[in-house]
């Protein structure tokens, strides 16, 4: 570094005297640099994002295998908003929203008292914060041997004198185990991010109101919740697009969308048409449909939520 | 800091967080201990103090599930594609933000608006793409395909980063003659490698525990990545929990090391670029 600045010294006091022409010229030489640093990153995302939307776009029309391809027009749309199975499938991912609430409550709670900066605070950080570093299928399997036949709670069921519940063969036991599993995993995201807005208030705001004579619960309901509304939202929002994109790993491992279709979700949907029924025309016009949705609920999020709030 | 409090009007909510934090560290703790467990020991009582304690589990999973061939293609796979990401991420958001790049709003949007494109979308016509190039069930297929999906996130988060690098800094160097891509070696990565450590984490984190692309990419046993695999054989060991929470064990290992010694990267890095 010392041996090349010296090296360059001599070049470098050349250039004052031509000023105008000797900019243009390194002007486009880093222009051109730029445009090579900037390609091979751009090369991927054109190849294998912005490409396979448009070629999903592009599949949705056709009725195909993958091996042989028939154009049908709109026919995979059509066939998508009249199916039953679409409409349970969708009221299915709705059921999941129950888990939002659950993970924004949690996470406020954590977050606040958090920020009361209380002995161990910054452990307790990083302990809520464990289970987000966990793969979905990790977790998916904890919980599901947790709950599974002969598992753990049915042992303590048994040793207290109840009949073993088989949890995963009522869809509604199932779906509570896997919204118990998304909001075990995800609080602790939420917390932090809420801590991190908390931290963003100006701290002569809560000292007026306690020279108010405010107390700990008015403060929390008239001052810091509403100081940092623009993160609840954003936390509300990052949670409902989860429930859309990322129970997949979920379902995967604990119950493969059963029984019947009844812990099934829009994104395991697409998967099992894609790959167990090699329906990829259907599946790619389901993942268009769900990748609108997400696009609509993420507009929301960035007109709701001003970038200083966050 | 908030205002300090006297030290009794501190307890309940350090009661509270002990209690959550019970929650999420019980379970975690369970599992570990029934990993080392035999299983009749195990159960016996399962919430009993194990009896003995033993490595069996783990030789068993691995020796007949082939579970460090999977490790290793893990490594193998992520290893190439956090670094590549990295550097290709840092060299576009440096040409984004400190380089004079023609149609910069264009890249910089363009990555930015391909960052929350859910994995679903791409699952078909990816493995359809990634066949037709013969890619499918080889390592390079899957690499290729966590780097396309990482860098948008990555990039954004560079460009974050690479703002808060002084421009007076990269003047001077320039003053003094070096080359764009010497000011970035020497001077920017540098200065900013904390920032870049952060995002080798969360991108390390997001490959390791990626699952839906791992599945359909790497299908075949000899293939196979470690979280893919764990999710495609864990259903079998229902009845065996002990050799399933080995396997629990293993495919977490890797996160929870990077939280514990690393930690302080990971939330600082989650709570300020959280600024999106």
């Amino acid at each position: 570094m010392i041996a090349t600045s010296s090296q360059n010294l001599t070049k470098a006091s050349r250039p004052g005297t031509s000023l105008g022409a000797s900019t243009t010229t390194i002007g486009r030489g880093e222009s051109l640099l730029a445009l090579a640093a900037v390609t091979p990153a751009a090369a991927f995302v054109l190849l294998l994002l912005i490409v396979p939307i448009i070629a999903a776009f592009g599949i949705s029309f056709f009725k195909t295998d993958g091996v042989t391809a028939q154009f049908v027009g709109l026919q995979n749309y059509v066939r998508i908003f009249t199916d039953p199975l679409v409409h349970a499938v969708l009221l299915v991912n709705l059921e999941f929203l129950i888990a939002v609430p659950l993970v924004l409550g949690s996470a406020t709670l954590c977050g606040v008292l958090l920020y009361e900066r209380v002995l161990g605070w910054r452990m307790f950080r990083v302990i809520f914060f464990i289970p987000s570093v966990l793969s979905t299928a990790v977790i998916g399997l904890m919980f599901k041997s947790t709950f599974s036949y002969d598992g753990p709670v049915n042992a303590l069921i048994t040793a207290a004198g109840g009949h073993p519940i088989s949890f995963f063969s009522a869809p509604a036991t199932g779906i509570a185990i896997i919204i118990l599993a998304l909001v075990w995993s995800g609080f602790g995201y939420g917390t932090l991010i809420i801590l991190a807005g908390l931290s963003s208030i100006e701290r002569e705001i809560f000292e007026a109101a306690e020279i108010d004579g405010a107390g700990w619960w008015q403060r929390l309901w008239w001052i810091t919740l509403p100081q940092i509304t623009g993160v609840l939202v954003f936390v509300s929002v990052i949670n409902v697009i989860y429930t859309f994109t990322s129970l997949f790993g979920f379902v995967f491992v604990m119950t493969a969308g059963g029984p019947g279709y009844s812990t099934t979700t829009l994104d395991y949907l697409i998967y099992q048409k894609a790959f167990s029924s090699a329906d990829m025309g259907s599946g790619s016009a389901l993942a268009i449909i769900v990748f609108l949705l997400i696009g609509l609920l993420t507009l929301l999020q960035v007109k709701l939520v001003r970038p200083q709030e966050v | 800091m908030a205002k300090a409090s006297p030290r009794w009007q501190r307890l309940p909510p350090f009661l509270v967080l002990a209690a959550v934090a019970a929650t999420t560290i019980y379970p975690l703790a369970f599992v570990a201990m029934t990993s080392f467990r035999p299983k009749p020991d195990y159960l016996r009582n399962p919430y009993g103090i194990p009896s003995s304690l033993s490595f069996d589990n783990y030789v068993k999973l691995i020796v007949n599930y082939d579970v460090l061939r999977a490790g290793t293609n893990s490594l193998i796979v992520i290893s190439v594609a956090l670094i590549v990401t990295l550097i290709f991420a840092t060299l576009a958001a440096y040409a984004i933000v400190k380089l004079n790049l023609p149609f910069k709003s264009v890249f910089a949007g363009g990555f930015v608006s391909v960052m929350l494109v859910p994995g679903q979308v791409l699952i078909i016509p990816v493995y359809l793409l990634l066949s037709m190039l013969r890619l499918v069930d080889s390592l390079p297929g899957l690499m290729a395909v966590y780097i396309a999906t990482n860098i948008p996130f990555d990039v954004f988060f560079m460009i974050t980063v690479l703002r808060g690098v002084p421009d007076a800094l990269i003047e001077a160097a320039k003053i003094d003659g070096a080359s764009p891509l010497r000011i970035l070696v020497s001077i920017v990565v540098p200065v900013a490698r904390t920032g870049i450590v952060t995002l080798g984490i969360l991108t390390f984190l997001a490959m390791w525990n990626e699952l839906i692309f791992g599945l359909i990419l790497l299908p075949t046993e000899a293939h196979n990545v470690l979280t893919s695999k764990m999710a495609s054989i864990g259903g079998r060991f229902v009845s065996n929990q002990p050799i399933l929470m080995s396997g629990l064990m293993i495919t977490s290992l890797p996160p929870v090391l990077v939280l514990t010694f690393l930690s302080r990267y990971l939330i600082e890095g989650i709570t300020s670029g959280m600024g999106k």
